[in-house]
């Protein structure tokens, strides 16, 4: 923060005391940080775009209800997680355009699948069979980059959990033979 | 034993290639862009919510709760006294030191039922009049309830 103003250098817990003061540019600094993020998460739970678009828009309507008095108490992206979590399944319920994750995933991965024996599509196969809960912490670690910690807040779980979820997941595509050139020796 | 109470007190196994993280980034990532327009409908409504007027209603009513609050518990515990039996005499207008005694409902008087009426005035930011300004510090908001509302109360109770 330089002289009050919004800096791109600025913490997320600085441009959330400028936002509280009534700093649209604070708030707008957030949401280009994010928005990014949030789109890409929001995509893989609705797997379809106009959706993802949506649940964006309401996300950060919802977080502009919570200013002022808004303190962030863990990472920004452990706060927003199960807010696109949630926006995306009352979306994808309300528009029941999939009825379960694996079809969702065959439909997110389908024009990868399309490639004729890649690496990503047998890695798709592999992802579809994990149970939801190993693949959802997988993806948060990989795709997300949150650490153990981020994922265990933003899904109101043991950090132990966490890593019993991610040594599963892994394991499972160490021991799968289209998968297991992606581990190293 | 269960997942819950597994633990791994050693640390995970998360050696992986980078093509490991590039293909999970290029299957889950879509490669499409945010419209300029979906971005405009966003700061359009922050900027709605942080004009002046807007988003100072929006910090009153944040606050006032519990000026509001304050001020009924004051009002509980003038009538738990049973202090409001005797008829209140007409308003002295030194009851304010340093402050001007503000008759919000012109009924003759000042007490507790005109700080209600200005704190619902504040709450609401229908309406405010300088002359409510009972601290004299330029604003009208919930501290000048505050002032009346604790100053009807000793009136009523015959401090002053």
């Amino acid at each position: 923060m330089i002289n009050g103003r919004v800096s791109i250098m600025d913490s997320d817990q600085e441009l959330i005391e400028l936002v509280n003061k009534g700093d649209a540019d604070a708030f707008e600094a957030i949401y280009r940080r994010y928005r990014d993020w949030v789109y890409h998460l929001a995509w893989r739970f609705t797997g379809n775009r106009q959706d993802a678009l949506d649940v964006l828009q309401e996300t950060f309507t919802y977080l502009l209800g919570k200013f002022p008095g808004f303190s962030l108490t863990a990472s920004m992206t452990t706060f927003l997680y199960p807010v696109v979590k949630h926006i995306s399944l009352t979306v994808r319920s309300k528009n029941r355009r999939f009825t379960g994750d694996e079809e969702l995933l065959g439909e997110i991965a389908a024009p990868i699948l399309k490639e004729s024996h890649s690496s990503r599509s047998e890695l798709a196969a592999v992802l579809a069979i994990l149970p939801d809960e190993q693949r959802e912490v997988l993806l948060m670690r990989f795709v997300d980059d949150m650490s153990l910690q981020e994922i265990a807040a933003a899904l109101s779980i043991p950090v132990g959990t966490v890593k019993s979820r991610l040594h599963h997941a892994l394991q499972k595509l160490r021991d799968d033979r289209r998968t297991k050139d992606y581990f190293l020796e | 034993m269960s997942e819950e109470t597994k633990h791994f007190y050693e640390d995970l196994d998360m050696r992986v290639s980078q093509k490991f993280s590039e293909d999970l980034n290029i299957l889950f990532k879509p490669h499409f862009s945010i419209p300029p327009e979906v971005d405009r409908a966003i700061m359009d409504r922050a900027h709605q919510q942080f004009t002046q007027k807007h988003w100072s209603h929006r910090i009153l009513r944040h606050i006032s709760i519990w000026r509001i609050a304050a001020a009924a518990a004051v009002i509980i515990f003038a009538f738990s006294l049973n202090l409001t039996q005797k008829p209140g005499p007409a308003t002295n207008q030194s009851f304010l030191v340093g402050a001007r005694a503000v008759d919000i409902d012109r009924n003759g008087r000042v007490d507790i039922l005109d700080a209600f009426k200005l704190a619902r005035y504040v709450e609401s930011a229908e309406r405010t009049e300088k002359k409510w300004d009972v601290n004299g510090d330029g604003l009208v908001n919930s501290n000048d309830v505050d002032l009346v509302a604790s100053a009807a109360v000793r009136l009523d109770k015959g401090v002053l």
